[in-house]
């Protein structure tokens, strides 16, 4: 149905200028097929850079580097070696990319503001390269498209020029639809979920495996090499290219605004934006340019201004949601009332027995300037066992997981995991980790907000696939586990606390993993919440994944643990399994302070 | 930094919209368009390039029109090349303009020309001087100013004709430094001008770019005083020639010449903020008001008419270069005898018309590239706040003035 | 006269200008960790408005300094209260394109009003060259320049460490959820930080005033370098962007004179990728804060 409504919406984009306004009004055709052309180009660069600056988060304002990298490519290779633009697109596309992955490695581990001012300068920096290198490029004094070679006529299909105008409008509009295509395919793949989930939590996608930079690094490719191959037919459209109009910081703005007006980081928000903005512009030039100069830039910039301070999250972000609201959506139900009992452990499944070592820390210590929040802890987990580190506030823990996890390196010490063929690892990475089979949950639970819940638990499901089929089958299976399937559709953010934090195993158990850091799980649950969620933890143990749980909830820890460790001050003050540890009178001193421990001994 | 540079998408449809819609059976007008820069940062010299062309019609409306009917022109506005190809087409299409007159700016030129060439539709440029313009083999392009090529020449030929002559010199003696903006109008000048002191063997000593959005130059000049330029050939806009001047005032240093090459050096406006020291200093450009009535007959009519029509002087000699093109046009649509392009061309190649008898002081004669050979800019020099033909002698209304910098 | 000091100098001084437009920014990105698109775009307002003063009420530049100051941290107060604050918890790129539409209107408004041409205060003392020692050949009007943007940087430091506002504002620099915790009004900061930040621009405008020409897109001349400059001292730190702007005025004028002048633009946003690649945080940035 969606599916059909959009390929219409597409088809009417195409038929509007092709047929309709031909038959309606022949004589201004010619003038409309142009100003469709701008849209389809304009719309398909913002798709373009939606993949980069809306998926990924990261906005830059230099994606006309690739646009002009493709306009002088095309041009010159024409003009120099006689080759057709659609291979001078081609090649252009692939001198993008590579130039965006050399831009990216250093602009992307730049945050935020840092980030776009770096790929500012990047643009001014090739701008003006390309003005002072006038003998490759032809300098300011722009390259004019050929024309005519001699007594070669180069027009037609094979150059992309025509007499014919309406043929632009069929590339115009194939170049849009292969952007828009490519934006629907990255958004639903694994590369999509895992660039949202950078986006909105770096730290949280690392622990499902995800190599932020990696995927940061894609979507600049990807973004870089159509942003190319539109720049190549847009360079021959106006058939005259120069550093000004190529390189252009204004036209990056533009175009980013366009998806940000159209609503970041949904498909087609791009593609409203500009059909939006677009119009609003020319009326506002074709009515006020001439009344006074300036007149209509000043309406522009307020418009932008209004536009942005009543709709910040874009025309298909606001209303969207509305419509869906209008249209009869039952309003959220109480999502509390939709969390199930996980599923019980079925009858007669034995427990697999503890077995050999899977992942054996040694000495860690890690120091923060003068702090040294861990100081030589070893720890042993064993197959299929559940393993308690317990320990009062600032004692160390989270430290502790973020080593055994990769987010941290020690400053002494390491940490392997034995692989299934039985080899050991010693990863690096959080990703490493991962994919060494180690899953983790984080304390502060915070969901991918911009996913609903199959989504956030398809993430972790990605872990193990590529396959976008395969990891929502996985997602059913575990929301089933957790007792997550009514909720599946739901908004993440809409969940209550108890339900962030099944989401937070869930991601982590669709993984995969053989070896589960849950970190204070439950912490802020009520008790019959905590029941369930040892009864959750008790099952995943039992289907053979070993788990290592932080936690505060003492009563749940006792009846959990097969084996625990107790940390204070970064030290490791005892272990030993649960009964022994409850006696013991460091960890009683370390709890109940001094006092109490004398009193008790 | 998002400002008037940024160029607007389109054309304003909402305009073509808007326009009413004049049936063309209207079959007492002839409509040709009119392809400007009205809006955006090229707007001021786009209108009054514009100015010219209308003054030029509304002059042959009044003798009668052209093949017997009454010329009415169709305005576009090009603020950048996406939008020169929509409003061309839209002349073409919705106005079914019988020829297109224009541009101004050269990017705008190259952009519409080529979709005015696919279609048949012949193209008059007044204004733009990039020379591929008429390089590019069309058949329907047609051009009446001089080009980037020209401006190299006449700069050149200004240092070894006029000023080493002035100041009693062998002209290789003189040390002459280029220094340009590095935009198209810069870049292309200031490469014409190496190529012709290299063809005369005069001696170059320096040549220099800078970014346009520069805001220090102190550095240029410390490369010229190193240098010890007698003569820097200077092509660049108002603000950097501003900058340009006061850096020379900070450093307490100057050449013997500074030769500009129209642009920001035409604008009363820049003599105005550079103050005093721009007393002296040479130009070349189009032909301006000061200009020896004899060589160019017709100037001080066409002010005439330029003040009834607008209520003010001319800007700038834009208007100038654009009245003599449309009627050098007009003429040629008149003896073509229709609208057929081949005839249109046939008519513009034939035209002859000879130096010194137009108010530009121009000639006619077009090559088969299009292109006109008997134009050439001037020599001005600024003095009293003015600016003056001084070169060459039979358009000089004033004798050349060797020193630069206030008078006495 | 030696070259090397001559341009030594000359990057100093210009190093002084760009300290001047920077301060404001940098304030305004530190505390209320907004990157101001439109700052340009104030600076222009602000090199129309000393015209307007000094050729309409024949004010001098110089005295027109302080009521422009004044006029702008009303007008940063004023444009923060009704468009970065709805937004303030928008996501970042909302709050740049605010920013921007913000400049596009100002410079549009500006070319309506003015038209393109330029508009120069006249103040003939300021471009007076004057001998440095012996040593150097310099206009007066830097020199005021580069004395005023060191005296309001200064003031600026007392101001944030000696005052109980200054050390709100710190606060709320340092942690916008606990500032209000101690009872710090954290929006009223924001408008007070955008103020003294559009203060800044005004007070640089006046100065800068007769050295530079008021044309409608002077704002886009200046604002890449205030950038690259508050990047390159580190976000949100005064003395950051006072040693940046030095460095990139000094870069400016070497490299103009020793590599190409078309290239010197090349070469200082190398050397602030270069920095950035290697210190994310700028120069004198905290980490983390990026």
């Amino acid at each position: 149905m969606r599916l059909a409504l959009s390929f219409g919406g597409l088809a009417a984009l195409f038929a509007l200028p092709f047929w309709l306004i031909p038959a309606i009004d022949p004589e201004g055709s010619g003038f409309w097929q142009h100003i469709f052309v701008t849209i389809f180009v304009f719309a398909a660069m913002a798709c373009a850079w939606n993949i980069l600056g809306g998926f990924a988060g990261q906005l830059s304002l230099g994606q006309t580097i690739f646009y002009g990298i493709g306009g002088y490519a095309g041009a010159m290779l024409n003009q120099h070696f006689g080759l057709i633009p659609w291979l001078g697109g081609i090649a252009g596309a692939a001198v993008s990319v590579a130039i965006a992955v050399a831009i990216a490695w250093p602009c992307l581990r730049l945050r935020g503001p840092f980030f776009t001012l770096s790929t500012i300068a990047f643009l001014e920096v090739i701008r003006l390269l390309a003005i002072h290198f006038k003998d490759f490029t032809g300098g300011s004094a722009g390259l004019p498209v050929p024309m005519f070679v001699g007594t070669e006529m180069r027009i037609g299909w094979a150059w992309m020029l025509f007499r014919d105008k309406e043929n632009y409008l069929i590339i115009a509009f194939g170049l849009l639809v292969v952007c828009l295509a490519a934006s629907w395919a990255v958004r639903n793949s694994r590369l999509g979920f895992y660039l949202v989930a950078v986006r909105e939590r770096e730290d949280a996608a690392r622990a499902v495996g995800v190599n932020a930079t990696a995927v940061k690094l894609a979507a600049f490719a990807i973004s870089a090499g159509l942003t190319s191959l539109v720049g190549t037919f847009h360079g021959i459209y106006l058939n005259f290219i120069d550093p000004e109009t190529m390189f252009s910081l204004p036209t990056a703005i533009q175009v980013a605004m366009f998806a940000l007006i159209g609503g970041l980081g949904t498909v087609t928000g791009p593609i409203w934006g500009t059909l939006l903005v677009v119009p609003i512009a020319e009326a506002a030039r074709g009515w006020l340019g001439a009344a006074a100069n300036g007149l209509h830039g000043l309406v522009y910039g307020l418009v932008l201004v209004a536009v942005v301070l009543t709709m910040p999250k874009g025309l298909v972000g606001s209303i969207g949601p509305w419509l869906k609201r209008r249209l009869g959506g039952a309003a959220e139900a109480d999502t509390a009332a939709r969390i199930e009992a996980p599923e019980a452990a079925a009858p007669g499944e034995e427990r697999p027995p503890v077995g050999e070592p899977l992942l054996e820390a040694r000495n860690l210590t890690k120091r923060f300037g003068g702090l040294v929040a861990t100081n030589d802890v070893s720890v042993t987990l064993r197959e299929g066992e559940v393993l308690g580190v317990i320990g009062p506030n600032g004692a160390g823990k989270t430290t502790l997981f973020n080593l055994l996890s990769g987010f941290l390196a020690p400053s002494a010490g390491g940490v392997k995991v034995r692989l299934p063929d039985g080899s050991w690892v010693s990863p690096g990475s959080p990703h490493g980790f991962a994919a060494a089979g180690v899953a983790r949950t984080f304390q502060i639970v915070q969901p991918f907000t911009g996913l609903s819940v199959r989504e956030n638990i398809m993430l972790g499901a990605f872990h193990g696939t590529r396959s976008a089929v395969e990891a929502r089958r996985i997602a059913e299976e575990v929301a089933a586990t957790v007792g997550l399937t009514g909720l599946l559709d739901a908004e993440a953010r809409s969940l209550t606390v108890g339900g962030a934090k099944r989401l937070e195993v869930a991601r982590a158990l669709a993984m995969k993993p053989r070896v589960l850091l849950l970190d204070e799980v439950m912490a802020g649950l009520n008790p019959a919440d905590v029941q369930q969620a040892v009864e959750l933890i008790k099952r995943v143990r039992d289907s053979g994944v070993s788990v290592i749980a932080i936690e505060h909830v003492m009563a749940a820890v006792m009846a959990l643990s097969d084996h625990i460790v107790v940390i204070n001050s970064g030290k490791l003050i005892a272990e030993g399994p649960p009964s022994e540890i409850a006696r013991n009178p460091a960890v009683i001193e370390a709890y109940l302070g001094e006092e109490y421990a004398h009193a008790a001994a | 930094m998002v400002t008037t540079r940024r160029r607007p998408l389109l054309a304003g449809f909402a305009a073509a919209a808007a326009a009413p819609r004049i049936a063309s059976a209207q079959g007492g007008e002839i409509k040709f368009g009119a392809l400007y820069p009205f809006s955006g940062g090229l707007a001021l010299l786009g209108d009054e390039s514009f100015r010219g062309l209308e003054v030029a019609v509304e002059e042959r409306n009044g003798a009668g029109g052209v093949l017997g009917r009454q010329i009415r022109l169709a305005k576009g506005d090009a603020v950048d090349q996406n939008q020169a190809i929509g409003e061309v087409r839209r002349l073409m299409s919705v106005e079914r303009v019988a020829a297109v007159f224009g541009t101004y700016a050269s990017p705008l030129s190259f952009a519409a020309t080529q979709v005015t060439e696919l279609q048949g539709v012949p193209y008059f440029e007044m204004g733009a001087i990039s020379d591929p313009i008429t390089e590019r083999g069309f058949r329907y392009v047609f051009r009446t100013c001089p080009r980037s090529s020209d401006f190299g020449v006449a700069t050149v030929g200004a240092v070894a004709d006029a000023l080493a002559p002035a100041y009693g010199v062998d002209p290789k003696s003189l040390k002459i430094a280029i220094l340009h903006e590095d935009a198209l109008y810069g870049q292309t000048v200031s490469g014409f001008q190496e190529q012709q002191i290299r063809q005369r063997g005069l001696t170059q000593v320096e040549k220099l770019a800078y970014s346009a959005r520069s805001v220090d130059l102190s550095s240029v000049i410390q490369r010229l005083r190193g240098v010890n330029a007698d003569i820097v050939l200077h092509t660049g806009y108002q603000n950097d020639i501003v900058l340009f001047f006061r850096g020379m005032q900070e450093a307490n240093w100057k050449p013997r010449m500074v030769i500009g090459s129209g642009a920001g050096y035409s604008l009363t406006d820049t003599a105005r903020a550079v103050g005093p020291a721009f007393e002296g200093v040479m130009n070349v450009d189009f032909t301006q008001f000061a200009v020896n009535e004899q060589y160019a007959p017709g100037v001080s009519a066409f002010v005439e008419l330029y003040k009834r029509r607008y209520g003010s002087d001319p800007r700038s000699g834009h208007s100038l270069a654009n009245y003599f093109g449309g009627r050098v046009y007009l003429d040629a649509v008149q003896r073509a005898g229709s609208t057929d392009k081949d005839r249109i061309r046939t008519a513009v190649l034939a035209t002859d018309v000879a130096e010194g008898t137009t108010p530009t002081g121009w000639g006619v004669r077009f090559d088969e590239k299009g292109q006109n050979t008997r134009v050439r800019p001037f020599l001005l020099q600024w003095q009293g706040g003015r600016q003056v033909t001084v070169y060459p002698a039979q358009a000089a209304v004033t004798q050349l003035r060797p020193q630069m910098g206030a008078a006495g | 006269m030696d070259i090397l000091l001559q341009l030594i100098a000359n990057g100093v001084l210009l190093g002084g200008v760009f300290a001047l437009i920077s301060i404001g920014l940098t304030l305004i990105f530190g505390i209320v960790r907004v990157v101001n698109f439109a700052h340009g775009e104030l600076l222009m307002v602000g090199l129309y408005a000393t015209w307007i003063m000094a050729t309409q009420f024949g004010l001098h530049p110089y005295v027109a300094a302080l009521p422009l100051a004044v006029a702008f941290f009303f007008l940063g107060a004023l444009m923060q209260r009704a468009i970065i604050q709805p937004l303030m918890n928008a996501d970042p790129h909302i709050q740049i394109f605010a920013t921007v539409g913000v400049g596009t209107a100002l410079a549009n408004a500006a070319l309506m009003i003015f038209s393109a041409d330029l508009r120069s205060v006249d103040l003939p003392w300021a471009r007076q060259a004057t001998d440095l020692f012996g040593l150097a050949s310099v206009s007066r009007g830097n020199l005021v320049a580069f004395a005023v943007s060191f005296v309001a940087t200064g003031a600026l430091i007392a101001f944030l460490n000696r005052t109980h506002l200054g050390r709100a504002i710190r606060a709320v620099a340092q942690n916008r959820y606990a500032a209000p915790l101690m009872g710090i009004d954290v929006n009223r900061i924001y408008a007070i930080t955008f103020g003294i930040g559009a203060g800044c621009v005004g007070l640089a405008a006046a100065v800068l005033a007769p050295l530079y020409p008021a044309f409608p897109t002077v704002g886009s001349f200046f604002v890449l370098t205030a950038f690259v400059v508050v990047v390159l001292g580190g976000m949100g730190s005064l003395e950051g962007a006072v040693v940046g702007a030095l460095i990139i005025g000094l870069v400016e004028s070497l490299a103009g004179y020793y590599v190409a002048p078309d290239l010197k633009e090349v070469v200082y946003f190398v050397i602030f990728l270069g920095i950035l690649i290697v210190r994310p945080a700028g120069l004198f940035g905290v980490r983390g804060n990026e």
